[in-house]
């Protein structure tokens, strides 16, 4: 009965990145710092800006159902703040561009799936 | 009356526990007394198949075996010890059917899932019992005029359920902090949805929402609405605000 279906064969597939409430705060700060410069491509700048929005939407999905997420921490070990934040192919390059992203960050984000 | 007690029976069967029909007997003799309240009466009755957990209220009346509540108890991974079965038979007694007197007191339009394949969402009257809340099913026969009365009084009364809304970015969360199943009392009156969103600072033209049934209740804009709900992989119905009043009640 959903009116937007999951599995949508228009939308891009959407891979998810273990990250911290740090790394979540830290990504955050670097992309409004980038939007603000304004210094990024038109295109990738609305990447960024739906990077922005999954990160919020990230905390609500967890609010929404905890469960899942759950599942995978109690089986890894993680912290309770760690969330699975789900990016495209697109809105991930976009992130991996941006010169200021620190270092550790990159290599969380670029290393797939896991954290 | 739905199974209080939780768990799969499967997931039970590993854990290898079970409840002792005798023991069970022991505490209902203790506990159940004092659970019969208001116009609940409780009676254990020995007939030839065994004991019997007897609850009238009103025009309910059902007749439990308590061998069949001591399996449904181990099913639902009931600790076998008399707290775990005090606990349990309160839970039981909680979930009975709701009265149609109790739903035309304190009935509250909530929505709940239409059947079993949880694909589908209908208003239902739901009536809050200690720490639980139970849902009122209009019998066959019901009168009609009276069950849309029923359910005008308990949409009415939706409109004054304490309520938490929590913003994420663009994505405003309602819940109940107590009675889950609540939650989704906000959405019998969209003026006062919109109103609690906009004072939070979230203002949307095209606002659709996210609902699971006893989960928070998501507020976005159509987009941000199907990543959110694009990515779950829970039961969930998502709907523009404007249709949730025309769908059906239960």
């Amino acid at each position: 009965m959903s009116a937007l279906p999951a599995g949508d064969a228009s939308s891009p597939v959407l891979v998810p990145h273990w990250l911290t409430g740090a790394d979540r705060a830290e990504l955050t700060d670097t992309i409004a710092g980038a939007l603000a410069a304004a210094t990024a491509h038109p295109v990738a700048t609305i990447h960024l800006e739906d990077v922005l929005t999954e990160l919020h939407v990230a905390a609500a999905r967890d609010a929404v159902w905890p469960a899942s997420a759950a599942r995978v921490r109690l089986a890894t070990g993680w912290d309770a703040d760690v969330l699975p934040v789900r990016l495209s192919a697109a809105e991930l390059d976009s992130v991996l561009a941006l010169p200021m992203l620190r270092p550790v960050l990159r290599a969380r984000l670029a290393g797939g799936a896991a954290r | 009356m739905t199974a209080p007690f939780g768990r799969s029976a499967l997931l039970q069967r590993l854990r290898g526990a079970s409840i002792d029909v005798a023991d069970l007997r022991e505490v209902a003799d203790a506990v159940l007394p004092a659970l019969a309240t208001g116009g609940l009466r409780i009676a254990v009755t020995d007939r030839r198949g065994g004991a019997v957990v007897v609850l009238e209220e009103e025009e309910h009346r059902q007749a439990v075996a308590l061998a069949d509540l001591a399996e449904d108890m181990a099913a639902g991974g009931v600790p076998a010890t008399t707290e775990g079965m005090a606990a349990a038979l309160a839970a039981w007694v909680a979930h009975r059917p709701v009265t149609r007197d109790a739903a035309r007191r304190c009935g509250i339009a909530v929505l709940d899932w239409a059947d079993a394949r949880r694909t589908a969402l209908r208003w239902t009257v739901a009536v809050p019992r200690g720490r639980a809340t139970v849902t009122w099913t209009p019998p066959a026969d019901a009168d009609p005029a009276g069950a849309e009365r029923i359910r005008a009084a308990a949409r009415s009364r939706a409109a004054e359920v304490p309520l938490d809304l929590r913003v994420e970015g663009p994505v405003g969360l309602w819940s109940h902090l107590r009675l889950p199943l609540l939650a989704t009392a906000v959405l019998a009156h969209p003026d006062r949805l919109l109103a609690g969103l906009a004072e939070a600072g979230l203002d949307m033209s095209d606002m659709h929402v996210v609902v699971t049934p006893r989960r928070p209740v998501a507020c976005a804009g159509a987009g941000v609405a199907a990543r959110l709900a694009g990515q779950a992989n829970e039961d969930q119905v998502t709907l523009p605000l404007r249709e949730f009043a025309a769908l059906p009640w239960v």
